[in-house]
């Protein structure tokens, strides 16, 4: 239907209201307690409009259309009401807005400027309301609250968690959780349903998770923000909860060909980020993972990906978690893909580097011949040293991605002695089934994660007494808590804060000689101080000594391609200094973790595809999305919901061998636990409000 | 990544970016503006109006003060230590600009002076009337926030003139090439980069009041410390690394002083009831400057600054505390409530049961004093001294206006710790008068402009209160000057393609 405003001819839709239709038009009329996603409720009086036939003025927001109504924004009547009710609003709203993070991006600032309403009046009536900031998540900051009850709206209609209300003080009416509770105690979801709505600064993300460097979005949704390879966590948890552990797999499956693994043994940057840490553990994400990636039934690979063969060739030199995940998408993207491993299997760290008690060789195999279905093929036992001969050969393209597989020893006395071992050596032939013998005592020397993978080794290969020595103290160790734990528990004696001066022995090593540590950092510069402490030297006797500080690339000085930082390949967006090799992984970044080293191999696969010609996108819908449930009520206790814990082996009979030591999570137990997602992604679906500079 | 062209870019739409946009628009250039926030003016919107000599307001109210006698002022103000071709082009802009914002639709309510000195002091002191208050749209009375219906209008005449705003969008980078300033990288409020190219880049990004890393390496204040400035959310400072970045000179920055209470917004009735010409001491007991200067509070920043551990206390008796009640307070800022003391009790009760800590009451002075952190025998002697000297009708050692002579005597006492503030940092990028960044041995990289605080290198020391409207009068003026420069010959161009 048509209808009038300000002369202007408009079309309208049958059951709009005045403030809708002519803010679809691109006509602006000032709102401030509506909100696209909410239901009108008329309170501010902003909206209001004159209407011909009508006496006085009317909120636009609740008036509906008729065919042919002309409507007048700026007549005396309603201007009065409007610049009474702005007063009325700014009346009690703290004056100074130096002060307020919302500055800026606020919207009755921004209602304020367009209205110049002449402050005179009310800029002396600010009515203090303590800022309650106890929750770690939520801000209350209800000096600046202006009563128009979208968060109201938002809790009791939108998500109807209903916490929120009106509530009476000493010092009138505002928004607060009734009865005195805390958000916690109330049962809130900590959606953030009210902070998305608020018009002012009264409610907010709590002021230290909002980290400057980082988009509005990933500072709302870090758990996938900071995931290497921006995996929908928040969606898939949503699919466990629902029970649909299908589509939780194709959901992870669209960006990481891995998840087995991943949910065995990834770093769990997500967990760390996680906003439910911040009311008490993160919801573990990394095991969820894991359940819905041992019982999935692979539906997910009636959707991949298959683009015609293109006709160029692809060499990937390295079958380790990026060289493989390289390989899977430009097999997709149609390209004649061949993998060269060097050693008998493929599988890279993950089959030599970490211990098979945390990712047995069965997954590691079941989860390869997944990828192999995407239609490459993989040379085992066929090592590459020199990528451009490849290219010579007729390859189109290579990608170098063979890690860092050689350990490296530190210079000091004693290291070439026999019974001194360097992790990566030692770890890889305990996979290998052809373990390096130790003695009755061990000591590892480093306090990474890798340090507790040899020590455990050790132990399940029948050291009886197995120390880890590290010049970092309890804080500043790399290791995971959790690996800690295990390792304590199975008998693994820690010396942190302890500098190793040299291995003893003659011929073979007896000891290593410890001192302590009181200081240690990096200084400016990047250079490492350690202040040892005077006369606490002591040698600890011992069969073996395993270094386990660092790994490094080998081979990549013959490659013909730039280095950096030693033998590192030198890579700008994966492509290296010469035309047709591209790199990724750890041969580039460093050691880092297996999510890292397949996220660079996507990135690797998107740049290789550009460089032959393609469109670089590699993406891949594995299942329908429905939007997700707006309604989520309210759950009480939910802020002290605790984590599920996956079952572990008891330390005595882990230390026997090499099965695996911990199972998935049941369904049950993955259901439950997915329940505990605070959904922080549902937020970023509600409207963004436009402001009159945006008209 | 997404790729804009334009004329010219300007990186931020606070005051200087919305003049920059504007006047570069009006010179027939097309207009990119980024702007970080999700709506115009920046920390202007805080303000109530800019700096202008000669306009058509000031001459209908019979203002004599011409440009050439602002300049001389000025000049005399800062010893002449500032770029005096810049503060020409200014002043002698600058009524002009009060007549283009008028133009613009945007009204002044009059010309004021911000700052007028006690009878005694005015020859010292005396503010100028060059103050244009801008008038509210609804025509009602101007106070704090009332430069917003300035920079919506702005933003209006901006919008009309064709310029594009990018809202939410920061810019990161200046992209440099040959030397020369070539365009930003952005972006945008989805994290997606934004490669925008120009002939010209104006930095506009209002100084770095919110970083408080910045203030400490900058300048020799502490953020929470030594100082508790204004921190207008978004006043990063990324402007003038930027611009240093890209090649651009330094020039010394300052923080523009003033005083005030820590956390002050929440206390802002004890702000104002202790801005009272009572008896203000440093941390040794002793009085440091005739507490009848201390409505200016550019100068009372600069003296609390000088002070040991650059704090000082304000005191007065229940004596004091009962005439203020009853009579009004002795000085009362055009930015605190009239009715300051019909509220000093409750304020007063609440933040001593919150234990907020620059403030403290006893029964005794050595009491007062020991709770303060004061020396106790120094503020014991201080006050025999002053109370003495009250007595006698005649302060000796400062010539007080005698008015505010009133002894501190019956207790309890009241003392309140003022601290170094300020409204935000003041210049860093080096420029010439046409706004042109140039290199530490001033040579002009080309293509790259800045305006306004980032590039306010005129007022020497201290904010010259002296002209009033000055910070915003910068803002404006350079703002222009940098639109117009920036956009010379863009009218050829376009004649080319």
């Amino acid at each position: 239907m048509k209808i009038f405003i300000d002369g202007k001819e408009i079309e309208a839709s049958e059951g709009a209201s005045v403030l809708d239709a002519a803010l679809e038009a691109g006509v602006f009329i000032p709102h401030l307690c509506s909100h696209p996603d909410l239901e009108a409720k008329g309170g501010c009086r902003l909206c209001s409009v004159e209407i011909e036939g009508m006496e006085g003025a009317h909120p636009a927001c609740k008036t509906e259309v008729t065919e042919g109504m002309k409507i007048t924004v700026n007549g005396p009547e309603a201007e009065k009401v409007r610049k009474t009710a702005m007063e009325l609003i700014l009346a009690t709203h703290p004056a100074d807005c130096t002060g307020c993070p919302k500055y800026g991006k606020c919207e009755l600032q921004s209602m304020y400027q367009y209205m110049g309403v002449s402050p005179e009046r009310w800029r002396k009536k600010s009515r203090a309301v303590p800022n309650d900031e106890s929750n770690p998540l939520i801000s209350h900051l209800f000096t600046r609250c202006v009563r128009c009850g979208r968060c109201i709206r938002a809790c009791q209609e939108m998500r109807g968690v209903k916490i929120l209300d009106y509530i009476k003080t000493g010092a009138g009416i505002r928004a607060g959780v009734p009865d005195g509770k805390s958000l916690a105690e109330a049962g809130c979801r900590f959606c953030g349903a009210c902070i998305e709505v608020c018009p002012t600064g009264s409610i907010m993300d709590a002021f230290n998770l909002m980290k400057p460097e980082r988009t509005y979005e990933e500072n709302v949704v870090p758990c996938r923000s900071t995931c290497p390879a921006h995996i929908d966590i928040p969606e898939y948890i949503r699919a466990i909860k629902e029970g649909n552990f299908d589509k939780a797999a194709a959901i992870i499956r669209e960006k990481v060909p891995f998840p087995e693994t991943l949910g065995s043994v990834c770093t769990r940057n997500c967990e760390s980020n996680c906003k439910r840490g911040e009311l008490n553990s993160p919801v573990s994400i990394c095991r969820l993972k894991r359940a819905a990636a041992t019982v999935e039934s692979g539906a997910w690979k009636e959707r991949v990906r298959k683009d015609p063969a293109t006709g160029k060739k692809v060499a990937v030199i390295g079958a380790g978690p990026s060289g493989l995940t390289g390989a899977y998408y430009l097999a997709k993207k149609g390209h004649d893909v061949t993998v060269f491993e060097k050693n008998a299997k493929a599988g890279g760290q993950c089959r030599y580097g970490i211990p098979a008690y945390r990712l047995p060789d069965e997954l590691l195999d079941r989860e390869i011949s997944t990828i192999l279905e995407a239609g490459f093929e993989l040379k085992t036992s066929e090592a590459v040293e020199e990528p451009s001969k490849l290219l010579d050969e007729g390859y189109d393209a290579v990608l170098v991605s063979i890690g860092t597989h050689q350990g490296t020893k530190l210079p000091i006395d004693g290291n070439d002695l026999e019974g001194v071992y360097v992790n990566a050596d030692f770890l890889k032939a305990a996979r290998e089934g052809n373990p390096l013998p130790v003695g009755e005592k061990v000591m590892v020397l480093g306090g990474g994660n890798v340090a507790y993978d040899c020590a455990r080794t050790a132990i399940r290969q029948g050291a009886k007494e197995v120390h880890i020595a590290c010049l970092e103290n309890l804080q500043q160790m790399t290791s995971s808590e959790d690996e800690r734990k295990e390792g304590e528990e199975e008998g693994v004696i820690l010396h942190a804060a302890h500098s190793f001066l040299r291995i003893t022995g003659d011929t073979k090593a007896t000891g290593v000689e410890l001192q302590k540590v009181n200081k240690f950092y990096f200084d400016e510069n990047r250079k490492a101080i350690i202040e040892l402490e005077e006369g606490s030297n002591q040698i600890i006797d011992v069969d073996n000594v395993i270094f386990a500080v660092g790994q490094k690339p080998s081979g990549t000085e013959k490659m013909g391609v730039e280095l950096t930082h030693g033998p590192y390949i030198a890579a700008k967006d994966h492509a290296t200094s010469v035309e047709g090799i591209f790199a990724s992984g750890d041969v580039v970044t460093g050691t880092r973790s297996v999510i890292e080293a397949i996220a660079g191999g996507r990135e690797a696969a998107i740049a290789i595809d550009k460089y032959l010609g393609g469109d670089g996108d590699i993406s891949e819908v594995l299942t329908d999305r429905e939007a997700p449930e707006k309604y989520i009520g309210r759950v009480e206790g939910f802020a002290g919901l605790e984590r599920t814990e996956a079952e572990i082996m008891s330390a005595d009979k882990r230390k026997c061998g090499f099965d695996a030591i911990e199972k998935p999570l049941t369904c049950e137990q993955a259901k439950c636990e997915a329940g505990r997602c605070l959904q922080c992604d549902l937020r970023t679906t509600i409207s963004k409000v436009k402001l009159w500079n945006e008209y | 990544m997404k790729q804009l062209n334009a004329d010219v870019i300007v990186v931020a739409a606070g005051l200087s970016g919305l003049a920059a946009s504007i006047a570069a628009a009006e010179n027939g250039a097309s207009v990119i503006t980024f702007e970080k926030s999700s709506t115009t003016g920046g920390a202007a919107n805080m303000g109530m109006g800019p700096l202008g000599v000669g306009s058509r307001i000031q001459r209908e109210h019979m203002i004599s003060l011409t440009p050439g006698e602002a300049f001389r002022k000025h000049m005399y103000f800062t010893h002449y230590k500032v770029d005096a071709r810049m503060v020409r082009d200014y002043y002698f802009k600058s009524g002009d600009t009060i007549d283009w914002l008028m133009d613009m639709g945007v009204e002044f309510v009059g010309v004021q002076r911000a700052f007028s000195a006690p009878e005694a002091t005015r020859a010292y002191s005396d503010g100028e009337f060059t103050w244009h208050v801008v008038k509210p749209e609804d025509g009602g009375m101007p106070g704090p926030r009332c430069a917003t219906a300035m920079t919506k209008k702005m933003t209006e005449r901006a919008k009309d003139l064709g310029v594009d705003f990018q809202f939410e969008t920061p810019v990161k980078k200046i992209i440099m090439e040959d030397g020369a300033a070539v365009g930003v990288i952005a972006v945008d409020k989805n994290g997606e980069e934004i490669e925008a190219r120009a002939n010209a880049v104006i930095i506009c990004t209002g100084g770095f009041g919110d970083n408080p890393e910045m203030i400490k390496e900058q300048t020799e204040f502490e953020y929470g410390n030594t100082i508790y400035n204004f921190a207008i959310p978004g006043m990063k400072g990324e402007g003038i690394k930027m611009a240093w970045e890209a090649g651009a000179g330094k020039e010394p920055c300052i923080m523009e002083l003033m005083y005030q209470l820590p956390d002050n917004m929440n206390h802002f009735i004890l702000d104002g009831a202790f801005r009272q010409p009572c008896l203000w001491v440093n941390r040794n007991g002793q009085r440091f400057m005739p507490e009848d200067q201390i409505a200016n509070t550019t100068f009372t920043g600069n003296a609390i600054a000088a002070q040991p551990g650059k704090v000082a206390y304000a005191i007065f008796d229940s004596k004091l505390l009962k005439k203020y009640k009853k009579k009004g307070p002795d000085i009362v800022s055009h930015v605190h409530p009239h009715d300051l003391f019909d509220h000093f009790d409750e304020q007063w009760e609440r933040d001593l049961a919150d234990g907020y800590e620059p403030i403290a009451q006893a029964d005794t002075i050595e009491e007062l004093a020991e709770k303060a952190g004061i020396d106790v025998e120094g503020l014991v002697a201080q006050i025999e001294e002053y109370n003495e000297m009250c007595e006698a009708g005649y302060d000796e050692i400062f010539e007080k206006d005698r008015a505010y002579m009133q002894p501190i005597e019956k207790a309890p006492f009241y003392l309140c710790r003022e601290n170094v503030g300020a409204y935000g940092s003041l210049g860093g990028v080096k420029i010439n008068h046409k706004t042109q960044v140039l290199t530490q041995d001033a040579k002009v990289i080309p293509g790259l402009y800045c305006a306004g605080t980032d590039a306010c290198n005129i007022f020497g020391d201290s904010y010259p209160f002296i002209l009033s409207g000055n910070t915003m009068g910068f803002c404006l003026n350079s703002g222009r000057i940098a639109g117009e420069n920036a956009s010379a010959g863009s009218e050829d161009f376009d004649d080319f393609e």
